[in-house]
């Protein structure tokens, strides 16, 4: 995606009344502020997800695109890990029948297509806007950590680079990211990146109220995000 | 036209103070609580019934502020509020250099009647330059000066702790029990609904205020949380900024589609800001004054170890455990040090590992303490010392034998004046509390940082270390 497209996301959303962008249009935003994230297509056909997956190389993860769908892999419209074009097709398959089955009445857009990314430690990265100090941006360590323990650290936007190395070290979970019981320690300066990429965008888009970058795969070599989820501010705002 | 520092800085050093609306109901008690005020202290009040009493207390009363013959510095106003724009409009005519409005009734009610008299009141101050405080607060206290809101605070002292506070209650709070614990303001300021000047003026002001040392606030919220964001890291830059947030502001209602904003609470974001801006968090009124008297009295470790020196063995394992739990380290000493100890220390009844097990070794020569004290100085594992002072055996001592409570006194200034080292006593609360409260303010003329358990020592003392300024 260009940067004349990428700057087109926001009104083209405002136009259709959505306030949820698509992965694809979260990440070409994000990639613009130098975010690392998977190259991700949106594919309006099971031949064209086909095409890119083919292009891109496999192995693939393929997902739902609906506006109406926060959660993707609630209504199980998240398969990974696909190996080769016979199993696209199948995969396809199994997300129409599970999204119809658990949302039905929504006519989904199309299908993302990404490559699968070399797993790291997962951690979560955000934004949010809050009502007396603006944009805020939080740092944790994702799945279970972050959903149940909430171990989480934030910064009121704009970070300076001290904010994003404290942040990450303040988290209970840290000693993870260090490379705990022989563990390939994370690349903790690429996390340090990306949170004050994330802070430049922010600042550049008061119209993002919120911003999951969950997971994010923090790796020995570089960090990247995988998934990315962006709401806009009501309309007005 | 926005406050001026000069304009804020003549408010808060008055040489003429004015009451307005002071009356029989209330007990005169602005007019009482402001009859330590060094300057001169004046009375505006219309109401014949009310002036025979204002004039019993020795204060000239006029009819308006525009007969005083002198130009005030500070004024209280405490009319009803349909009045107060009449009396806000009149310390603009006379040049008053700041207002505190006690009255309430304004945009706290919700009320239309009262959000619109407080519109009007911004309406005719705002223009002004007039530094109006409130409304819906306390105002002002400077003991230095014998400014005061409540009859129980403190006067004719200098102090060194600028506090702001949202609450009235709060301030007055920390005013007294500061006061009981030998810390004083340099200003505080009740600021209420801050309609013109908000918290971050008045961070901005003690920043540059050379009798402020630390600056506390408690707050509950911010109207423009960018603004005092930026006041409280320039602040926090220069000195030693504890903050006590109270409260939790309700989310926007939006409905919430992501991790991130689901667990952004008001709580949580406030403690990044004061952990993003160098600041402290202080959770209560008691833990404000023992951070607050930590900053002020004790040195700055250098590292997270200790030095304990308690009076028994049970007291040095729940003395080592309060400090462990707070996250410092009770090392071993050196080896020099332990050489050094053998040749003295008493270990029937006693054991010098670290903590110190000490009472029989003191006991049996009080200079021991001198010598503990210069080993744990020299000490290079050691960062910190922090001594257990047993009111439950010595408080009753101390009184029948004056002269060996202030030989242990010297032995700690002795110490706190030639260590780098900070020092901390904690004397916990006993069966003999007369005698117990005696040495404690005794300890606290002494300028020695006493806390009434452990674990509050361990606590402000780490808090205070994490401070950007110090």
């Amino acid at each position: 995606m260009t940067t004349a497209e990428a700057a087109g996301i926001v009104p083209r959303a405002r136009a259709e009344g959505r306030a949820l962008l698509s992965e694809v249009e979260a990440k070409a935003m994000l990639a613009e502020f130098g975010v690392a994230v998977t190259d991700t297509r949106l594919a309006s056909s099971v031949d064209e997800a086909a095409a890119i997956a083919a292009e891109l190389g496999y192995p693939v993860a393929l997902k739902v695109v609906a506006d109406e769908i926060t959660h993707k892999t609630d209504v199980g419209g998240v398969e990974l890990g696909i190996a080769d074009a016979d199993e696209l097709r199948a995969a396809a398959g199994r997300i129409h029948e599970a999204v119809a089955a658990a949302a039905p009445g929504v006519a989904p857009a199309g299908l993302s297509v990404q490559p699968m990314a070399a797993p790291g430690t997962e951690v979560i990265l955000g934004i949010t806007q809050d009502q007396q100090f603006g944009p805020v941006l939080m740092f944790g360590l994702g799945g279970v950590f972050v959903e149940l323990l909430k171990d989480v650290a934030f910064r009121v936007v704009p970070l300076e680079p001290r904010d994003a190395s404290e942040m990450i070290r303040e988290i209970q979970g840290f000693p993870v990211l260090e490379g705990f019981r022989g563990a390939e320690p994370a690349d903790l300066a690429a996390i340090e990146r990306m949170l004050l990429q994330l802070s430049e965008f922010a600042e550049a888009h008061p119209e993002v109220a919120e911003l999951d970058l969950n997971p994010v795969f923090a790796r020995a070599d570089g960090a990247i995000a995988v998934d990315a989820r962006i709401v806009l501010t009501p309309d007005g705002e | 036209m926005p406050v001026t520092r000069e304009r804020l800085h003549r408010t808060l050093n008055p040489e003429v103070v004015a009451v307005i609306g002071d009356k029989k109901a209330s007990g005169y008690s602005w007019l009482r609580s402001l009859q330590t005020f060094s300057g001169k202290l004046y009375s505006v009040q219309v109401d014949p019934n009310e002036i025979p009493g204002i004039e019993e207390l020795g204060v000239e009363n006029y009819a308006s502020l525009a007969e005083i013959p002198e130009r005030v510095d500070f004024a209280v106003c405490a009319v009803p509020r349909q009045v107060a724009p009449f009396i806000v409009q009149g310390c603009v005519d006379a040049d008053v250099g700041g207002v505190t409005l006690f009255t309430s009734g304004f945009a706290e009610t919700g009320e239309e009647l009262g959000v619109e008299l407080q519109d009007k009141i911004h309406e005719i101050a705002a223009p002004s330059g007039l530094a109006l405080i409130g409304p819906n607060c306390m105002g002002v206290h400077i003991p230095r000066l014998g400014v005061r809101f409540n009859r129980d605070q403190p006067h004719g002292v200098e102090g060194e702790i600028g506090f702001i506070s949202q609450s009235g209650t709060h301030g007055m709070n920390f005013s007294l029990t500061g006061a009981a614990n030998g810390l004083y303001c340099s200003s505080l300021v009740s600021f209420g609904n801050g309609i013109i000047l908000e918290a971050a003026d008045y961070l901005d002001y003690l920043a540059d205020d050379e009798r402020t040392r630390v600056i506390a606030m408690y707050i509950e919220g911010a109207r423009d949380g960018r603004r005092l964001f930026e006041s409280l890291k320039a602040a926090a830059a220069r000195k030693p900024v504890i903050i006590w947030k109270g409260g939790q502001t309700e989310g926007g209602g939006r409905a919430i589609r992501s991790h991130t904003a689901s667990l952004a609470s008001d709580q949580a974001v406030w403690d990044a800001v004061i952990r993003q801006v160098g600041a402290v968090a202080a959770h209560n009124l008691d833990e404000m004054v023992d951070v607050v008297k930590a900053t002020l009295l004790a040195r700055r470790p250098r590292g997270n170890r200790l030095g304990l020196i308690a009076m028994t063995g049970g007291q040095s394992v729940v003395l080592t455990d309060a400090f462990e739990k707070a996250g410092w380290k009770v090392p071993t000493l050196s080896d020099a040090s332990y050489a050094q100890l053998a040749e003295f220390f008493n270990i029937i009844g006693g054991s010098y590992r670290n903590p110190l097990d000490a009472a029989g070794t003191i006991g049996q020569s009080p200079e021991h303490l001198d010598t503990i004290f210069d080993i744990l100085d020299a000490d290079e594992n050691i960062d910190a010392v922090a001594m257990e002072l047993s009111a439950t055996f010595m408080a009753r001592r101390w009184r029948e034998k004056p002269e060996e409570f202030d030989r242990l006194i010297g032995s700690i200034k002795r110490f706190m004046g030639k260590s780098e080292k900070p020092f901390l006593a904690a004397l916990h609360p006993s069966h003999v509390e007369p005698e117990a409260l005696e040495a404690r303010q005794r300890l606290q003329q002494e300028q020695i940082p006493t806390f009434p358990s452990f674990e509050r020592a361990a606590n402000a003392l780490r808090k205070s270390a994490g401070l950007a300024a110090v």
